[in-house]
């Protein structure tokens, strides 16, 4: 399978990108920052205030000496929490922010992507890029980046604190540096392939729980139990062997921070006795470095261990800017009326396997044509070509505004009434009611439970796949183009609907050019012109009658069918 | 197997619970225990470390001594190494029996799903019992992960509270008094944050779920220009999203300057306090230098039990959807006579295995007694009928009738033997009922027309014409099928659905509206090849397409639940009510 996958974007790329919706909100995002920081250096004040607390012990001054220190100490948690309020909330408002208008330009572009380029690439990669990925960046922008961002803070602000307090407890304290800096790259290095390995694991245990469940009446009539019983017990295996690489490479990380926080104690409490005894610092000195010290701790493990997530969101960024970068696709120059003149046509989905071959085709404005032939004759390519979803290799196709409907339905999720608006946003309740009425449809949308604002689609009121072509031509009816494809609109609803489809095709269409993609020749069999394809060629074109009379290719179909 | 299941009677949802939770924490026993006493090991020695830190200051920052500070960091190290080994070994074990639990407990519900007399399904969509298998299923492994977390919790407030109070009792128990205390402020500041977190979650969720049904409907958009309407809606979801989410953002902030504030403001009472016994002499620097650690300290443990009863209920919670699902009713018996000679143990298993010898020799004479009130259906030994019916209705709940998915007034009987003193899969394996929504399964085109096969599948492909859908596939039957099929047009679906059915060779095959996506072209050709592979063996044909309908021996026509007449498609053909029923 060699897929064209969407494109990706650079790592230079995402920082220019960054960089200018920041831009958008420089001063929210540094009045946040400053207010962390502020926040993160009155936290530093806590440790030499305990300090003051033990030397007044050590010298002797007496309880109430105590109380000037904690006084400080009061001061010191109020400006902590209320700047950390202050920031707090302005980081949010930035990253917030810039995740919407990320992800709005991201979908923006995503749906105006030329079909052709998002069927190459495999319907997967578009979802999986709106779902996933985009979900993974918002969960770094929401937690993990204010939280490395804080975390960050503190150290540097801890860090200054030490050096404050005696350059060289800072010294002492770097030892334990060289052995963070090796843990981080060994974790980073293993972690993200081995997440995306578990999410994937993870993901295709539950599609085939999904497929399993879904299907279980296929399965019980094929008497499949064994076989599907077979392939969700394969991957639970998959899925607890990840799972133990996943804790034994975190335990190994959070071992050797474990070692990382021994050297760097050790070291500032034997730097702490080292000048405690050269009378260069105080008992209370050395045990607010020590304090410090073991501050440090939990923001180091934490922040390290969030590196992960900002480095996963990173490639996920990089899928969702590589779509939002893309141009829109180019658009066809619209014809005048209803008229589709087709000249010259060839296509080919894949270099040399050619699935039209000079096909010319001219349809005056109002007329109806259907198309029939076997599959992969070449009937949905011509209407794709006619309806502008795909570019042809070579000749030339000029159509007025074209609608198309295919038996591929999608009932999107919300009212029903915000389903038929998507054709025309601007529609009246009148218009919405009269083209349910028209697709014959206003009998079950009455009886659903909220009628025509009932909440459908996936998570709402189910349709069936009868209802939901209605639906589709309904659409149709409301986007009123002048010329209309129905590329088996009828098809999907098996024997149950067919006729009610039938008859709401049939005015869907009136005052429309219409071309129309039959299965059952009854539907094609009223066309003003047939238009039979073999192998990517019109072989024959006429009436009904015309066809019947000349004995061809038709005329045999039409037998068989009848009987 | 199956005694066990039928000791959990239904709806008793409290022993369901017991069992479901308590028999997966027995089965791990011993890696929790393994755990439990590993995480109290790795706490003891996170409380030693301000304990020790501080003894260090009193024995050597204090008074200079290099060998006891050798001596005191020497042992800080021991200290380190133990809380590192305990951490990482009880962290492997609970996690072990975190995901051991979880994987066991989805196979059990998936084996639930997959037991041929069905019935878990019943009144749950695909996507809840999926929940149920995963979601659920995770939530009761997590208690065996949390539980050793959470005794290792109160391990460690013992081990900080017996510190405490034996350097001195007045610090010992305003540290072990305010911190819970302290804890039950912090969670009163957090209920407006948890209160509005709902909200927020729903309409982030709605955001995306608008994107992703947006991308799904991606074609019918581009086919009605409908993208720049899509473009605004969607907008519109992310711009009340961004709303919703920016008034949680504030009161998460709110919250977590509250418990910064707190958390600072309690360390001063303890400085005060402890600083106060410590110029009295009451205490010693070190002493106060631990007493402030640990009040620190003591923050983690009582978050970690409060995580775990969050949990434990958690886990309840799931493990009644679990046992529900388990405890679920049989939709059909081993025997719907006779239900009391297949339960005994062993029986169904031998019973299946003569009767599977016995459905190679099947002959497939078929009959159906009240298919419908007034229908009853006679096949003899290898005919080929076709059944068309006025009310679609009908159709169904013919189809329904012969498919044994559910108990129904049809009196179904097969060589002479009424199927339901089957076992259910081995009446399925004699009259194979294709049902017009069959689903395609993940794997290649050949896997999945030789799911169910007896022997070589290409007669079959060639019969359904599923050969030339595999032609015109990347990689002809090597091709992937994929998300149940979506990646094939309906008539595709159908072809090799089609094919599957008939690759599996019944005694008997049900087939209903097998080609109502496939064009006329290649709906003659296939009726006319289903007609000649199934020579010999006895096929009903539910549908209303003529081609197929003209392949048949004869044709039963019915109208109002009743047989109105039965012919060959050709003689029925006069009669414009027939007509008028074909599609």
């Amino acid at each position: 399978m060699n897929r064209e996958l969407l494109p990706v974007a650079s790592g230079d790329r995402i920082r220019v990108v960054l960089a200018g919706l920041l831009r958008e909100r420089r001063g929210v995002v540094l009045g946040g920052l400053v207010a962390l920081l502020a926040s993160a250096g009155a936290s530093m004040a806590v440790a030499p205030l305990l300090g003051l607390v033990v030397d007044v012990v050590v010298q002797r001054r007496g309880p109430d000496a105590v109380t000037a220190p904690v006084v400080g100490l009061v001061a010191a948690a109020l400006a902590q929490g209320a700047l950390a309020v202050v920031g707090g909330m302005l980081v949010a408002r930035a990253g917030e922010g810039l995740l919407a208008d990320l992800r709005e330009r991201f979908v923006a572009r995503a749906l105006s992507l030329p079909l052709a380029r998002v069927e190459e690439a495999g319907a997967g990669d578009l979802t999986s890029r709106v779902t996933s990925d985009l979900s993974l960046v918002g969960d770094a922008v929401r937690e993990a980046v204010p939280n490395v961002a804080r975390g960050g803070l503190v150290i540097v602000a801890t860090l200054v604190g030490l050096a404050a307090l005696d350059g060289r407890f800072l010294l002492a304290a770097l030892v334990a540096l060289p052995v963070q800096a090796l843990t981080a790259r060994w974790y980073l290095r293993r972690s993200t392939p081995l997440y995306a390995e578990q999410r994937r694991v993870g993901g295709a245990q539950q599609q085939q729980l999904l497929d399993t469940v879904g299907g279980i009446g296929t399965v019980r009539s094929l008497v499949l139990h064994d076989e599907h019983r077979r392939r969700v017990s394969s991957r639970a295996a998959d899925v607890v062997a990840l799972a133990l690489r996943v804790v034994r490479l975190q335990t190994g990380f959070f071992g050797r921070l474990n070692l990382a926080e021994f050297l760097g104690i050790a070291a500032v409490l034997a730097t702490g006795t080292w000048l405690v005894s050269i009378d260069a610092a105080s008992v209370g000195t050395a045990s607010a470095a020590a304090l410090y010290f073991i501050a440090l701790f939990t923001p180091i493990n934490e922040t390290l261990f969030l590196l992960d997530t900002v480095q996963s969101a990173g490639a996920s960024l990089a899928r969702v800017v590589g779509v939002a970068d893309l141009g829109p696709a180019p658009e066809r120059p619209v014809g005048e009326d209803g008229s589709v003149a087709v000249r010259g046509v060839r296509h080919s989905y894949v270099a040399g396997h050619e699935v039209l071959s000079d096909v010319d085709l001219d349809i005056p404005a109002g007329a109806r044509v259907a198309l029939v032939g076997a599959s992969g004759a070449g009937k949905t390519t011509l209407a794709g070509l006619v309806a502008g979803v795909h570019v042809p290799t070579a000749g030339a196709v000029a159509a007025g505004r074209v609608g198309l409907v295919t038996q591929e339905v999608h009932v999107f999720a919300g009212p029903l009434a915000d389903d038929l608006r998507l054709a025309a946003p601007s529609a009246s309740d009148d218009d919405l009611a009269a083209a349910v009425e028209a697709v014959g449809a206003s009998t079950w949308v009455a009886a659903l439970p909220d009628g025509i604002d009932t909440v459908v689609g996936a998570g709402g009121h189910a349709l069936t796949g009868a209802q939901a072509q209605q639906l589709a031509l309904a659409r149709l009816l409301l986007a009123d183009p002048p010329v209309a494809v129905l590329d088996e609109a009828t098809a999907e609803a098996g024997s149950s609907g067919a006729r009610a489809l039938d008859e709401a095709a049939e005015r869907v269409l009136v005052g429309r050019t219409g071309i129309v993609v039959a299965h059952r020749l009854v539907q094609a069999a009223t066309a003003d012109r047939i238009v039979v394809m073999d192998a990517g060629r019109i072989v024959e074109s006429g009436t009904h009658d015309e066809l019947l009379a000349a004995g061809g290719r038709y005329a045999t179909l039409w037998s068989t069918q009848q009987g | 197997m199956t005694s066990e299941r039928h000791s959990h009677s239904i709806g008793a949802p409290e022993s369901a619970v017991r069992s479901v939770l308590g028999g997966a924490l027995r089965e791990r026993r011993r890696p929790i225990a393994a755990a439990t006493v590993l995480f109290c090991g790795h706490q003891a020695g996170e409380a030693l470390v301000p304990v020790l830190v501080g003894v260090v200051i009193d024995r050597a920052v204090a008074t200079g001594d290099p060998g006891a500070l050798v001596l005191w960091l020497t042992l800080l190290g021991l200290d380190f190494l133990v809380l590192s080994f305990c951490y990482r070994w009880g962290a492997r074990r609970s996690w072990y029996a975190d995901v051991t639990t979880d994987q066991a407990l989805r196979l059990r519900v998936a084996d639930r799903v997959l037991d041929p007399r069905g019935g878990a399904e019943t009144g749950r969509l695909p996507g809840e019992l999926t929940s149920v298998a995963v979601t659920d299923a995770k939530r009761v492994g997590v208690v065996a992960f949390a539980l050793p977390l959470g005794i290792a919790a109160l391990a460690a407030m013992a081990v900080a509270a017996t510190v405490l109070l034996t350097s001195s009792l007045v610090l010992g128990v305003l540290v072990l008094v305010g911190t819970p205390l302290l804890l039950a402020a912090v969670h009163y500041l957090g209920r407006p944050l948890e209160r509005r977190s709902g909200p927020e979650q729903e309409a982030a969720a709605r955001a995306s779920g608008v994107a992703a049904d947006l991308v799904e409907g991606f074609r019918v958009l581009g086919g009605l220009r409908a993208q720049p309407a899509a473009v605004t809606r969607y907008v519109g979801a992310s711009r009340a999203a961004l709303a919703a989410t920016l008034g949680a953002t504030r009161a998460q902030a709110l919250y977590q300057g509250a418990v910064l504030a707190a958390n600072g403001l309690f360390l001063a009472l303890v400085a005060l306090v402890g600083g106060r016994l410590a110029a009295s002499g009451v205490i010693s620097v070190g002493e106060l230098v631990a007493a402030v650690g640990l009040a620190q300290f003591l923050v983690t443990p009582l978050q970690i039990l409060g995580w775990v009863n969050g949990r434990l209920a958690q886990g309840r919670a799931s493990a009644r959807r679990i046992g529900e699902v388990l405890s679920a009713p049989f939709a059909v018996g081993t025997s719907d006579v006779n239900e009391r000679h297949s339960r005994a143990p062993g029986a169904s298993e031998s019973a299946a295995r003569s009767e599977g010898q016995s459905a190679e020799r099947s002959k497939g004479e078929l009959s159906v007694r009240e298919a419908l009130d007034g229908v009853d259906l006679d096949l003899e030994a290898g005919a080929h009928v076709g059944v068309v019916c006025a009310d679609p209705a009908d159709a169904a709940a013919i189809v329904r009738a012969l498919a044994r998915e559910s108990a129904t007034p049809a009196v179904v009987t097969l060589d002479g033997t009424d199927v339901t003193t089957l076992d259910p899969t081995e009446s399925r394996r004699r009259v194979l009922v294709a049902a017009h929504d069959a689903v395609l399964f993940s794997g290649t085109v050949a896997e999945t027309v030789g799911a169910a096969a007896v022997g070589d599948v290409g007669p079959a492909l060639a019969a359904a014409h599923a050969d030339q859908v595999a032609e015109v596939l990347p990689d002809g039957l090597h091709s992937a099928v994929s998300e149940q099929g979506r990646s094939l047009s309906g008539g595709q679906r159908q072809r090799l659905a089609l094919a599957r059915a008939l690759a599996a060779d019944p005694p008997v095959l049900v087939l209903h509206d097998p080609t109502t996506a496939v064009d006329a072209v290649t709906e003659a050709r296939i009726a006319a090849g289903v007609a000649a592979l199934r020579a010999g063996r006895t096929t009903l044909v539910v549908a209303t397409r003529p081609a197929l309908l003209a392949a048949t021996d004869r044709v039963v026509h019915v109208v109002g639940g009743r047989v109105a007449a039965t012919g060959t498609h050709a003689a029925l053909l006069d009669d414009p009510s027939y007509r008028g029923a074909l599609g």
